[in-house]
């Protein structure tokens, strides 16, 4: 038998992905050029959509959110990936709190807003019942600050996973060369951990910033963009204008705009990490 | 220095665990407890709060909705997982595909809201199961993750079961299945999971009552009553519940299979 004849095995795989994957995110670029609001015939404008966005102060004060968000989250959350990576090295509990750490990422999105919303709630909350609750439905920062914190808490697991496996990986003879040779602690985590964590610093800067310019979901389930628009990332302004307001061409015109922002970011990230070292 | 560390240690898993803590009490806390706002003060236990749930009658109700989510969700993740098992055997046996399936790897998905819905609408797709199965029926994080666990299994034991006269059906069911078992449940549970946890995509494609999954249930609910959080925590720990003991039960395997996507 030919092994050749096993490619054909990969026929449904390739098909599906073409046609569902592959095709609409070329397929977005001809939706851009349309004024379409889904219902009506779709009507060929060229690049009028995108001359619109660069004019569009909505889209610049999403833009500002969805970075100031981005900033928000990423560094504390790359902070406390690499402080819980340490801290559980080696600890005989390191197993069962890594497990628990992942589990936030995959249980019910909706189900774990609702246990969220009842409990952090200003007015109704469970906790506002023993402790101040910032007032996160007027003001846009502590939203912000709620959105952060539920993004983090989503995806804490992952980042130490990845920080620990870099870990893991540093030669444990390096260390204590570096210890015989009378450096602190302190001085062999600065001078030899650190940067041999690097690689995994960058890889969770790079993704973590490719998924904040993306994502939309918790703004939609915990905020819906409020309060005053405080909220509205870069994808929430996409679902909004496309689906709610109804300018499907217009929001795939940003569809693209995103796009290229995320593939700018990543690719000044990496070139600059590298420069660096 | 040691006792800080475990200090910090316990309060992140504390404050990680809060929610869930939170959604198990409040779901059994009695209704006129919620509504006297004395929830810590007194212990009192009732399961009030699920039998409301059923109220809509069963099909547009929170039970209707948790299996038809269950069925939709469970046969889609076994569509990937076949999509996907036959993928990585072509790739094992040679398949120039790999750049295809890795370039795949890296669309966003989540970011294609406008181009499907368009591409639905043309093939007169929209609202019907379809949109919600279709979509999904193959995922190139899925074939990447059991190639890898395909690339394990020493090309001799193939090789001597095709001197025996094994075809492509014999290789693939009763040498590689057993083989990849543990692969095919850890990429299953995420493939559930990542399916499950679609929010914005199935309200957009399929809005309709019958074809409402129990997330869009969850999240319509909490916007009309953001103050009943009895019910509302109710269905959340129901709806959260299965997830996470099919997690414990496979946590070992799913923890792995991320830790060896990383060295990879």
């Amino acid at each position: 038998m030919g092994r050749r004849s096993a490619y054909w095995f990969a026929l449904p795989a390739v098909g599906f992905l073409g046609l569902f994957l592959l095709y609409p995110f070329l397929d977005v670029l001809r939706f851009s050029t349309w004024d379409w609001s889904g219902l009506s015939e779709p009507r060929p404008i060229g690049l009028e959509n995108y001359r619109d966005i660069l004019q569009d102060p909505d889209f610049y004060k999403s833009l500002r959110i969805t970075l100031v968000f981005g900033a928000m989250t990423l560094a504390p959350f790359i902070l406390l990936s690499i402080l819980l990576a340490l801290a559980l090295d080696g600890q005989p509990y390191e197993r069962p709190v890594k497990a628990l750490l992942f589990l936030p990422g995959l249980v019910t999105l909706g189900g774990a807003t609702v246990a969220w919303y009842t409990l952090f709630s200003p007015e109704y909350g469970a906790l506002a019942s023993l402790v101040p609750v910032p007032r996160w439905d007027q003001s846009p920062f502590w939203a912000l600050v709620l959105v952060t914190l539920f993004t983090i808490w989503r995806h804490i697991g992952y980042g130490v996973l990845v920080v620990s496996a870099r870990l893991k990986a540093i030669p444990k003879t390096l260390l204590e060369a570096a210890a015989v040779d009378g450096a602190s602690p302190a001085q062999t985590f600065r001078f030899i951990t650190l940067p041999l964590l690097r690689p995994a610093i960058t890889y969770l800067l790079v993704i973590g910033t490719v998924l904040s310019l993306q994502s939309y979901t918790a703004v939609f389930l915990l905020t819906r963009g409020g309060p005053f628009g405080g909220t509205e990332v870069l994808g929430y302004y996409l679902y909004k204008t496309g689906f709610e307001v109804g300018r499907l061409g217009y929001a795939a015109a940003l569809t693209v705009v995103i796009l290229l922002l995320t593939l700018f970011f990543a690719a000044a990230q990496v070139r600059l990490l590298r420069e660096e070292k | 220095m040691r006792w800080l560390s475990h200090a910090f240690v316990g309060l992140v898993v504390f404050l990680v665990a809060l929610p869930f803590l939170w959604m198990a009490y409040a779901a059994f806390i009695p209704p006129q407890l919620i509504f006297t706002g004395d929830i810590f003060s007194q212990l009192a236990f009732s399961l009030e709060n699920f039998r409301v749930l059923g109220q809509e009658g069963f099909w547009d109700g929170f039970w209707g909705r948790l299996l038809f989510s269950a069925l939709l969700t469970g046969g889609v993740t076994l569509l990937q997982l076949f999509t996907g098992f036959l993928a990585a055997y072509a790739l094992k046996e040679g398949a120039p595909l790999l750049p295809f399936f890795l370039l795949l790897l890296a669309i966003p998905v989540e970011l294609l809201l406008v181009p499907l819905y368009g591409l639905l609408a043309g093939l007169r797709l929209l609202d019907t199961l379809w949109a919600l199965v279709l979509p999904f029926a193959a995922s190139p994080f899925i074939v990447y993750l059991l190639f890898q666990g395909m690339r394990t299994v020493p090309e001799e034991l193939l090789e001597a079961a095709r001197l025996d006269g094994a075809g492509h059906r014999v290789l693939l069911t009763r040498i590689l299945l057993p083989l990849l078992r543990p692969q095919l449940i850890a990429a299953g549970v995420l493939a559930f999971a990542a399916h499950w946890n679609l929010v914005l995509y199935p309200r957009i494609v399929a809005g309709g009552k019958e074809l409402k999954t129990v997330q869009t249930w969850i999240t319509d609910l909490q916007r009309q009553n953001p103050a009943d959080w009895g019910p509302l925590s109710a269905a959340a720990l129901a709806a959260t519940l299965p997830l996470v003991i099919i997690y414990l039960l496979y946590e070992r395997r799913i923890v792995e299979t991320f830790e060896e996507g990383l060295k990879g």
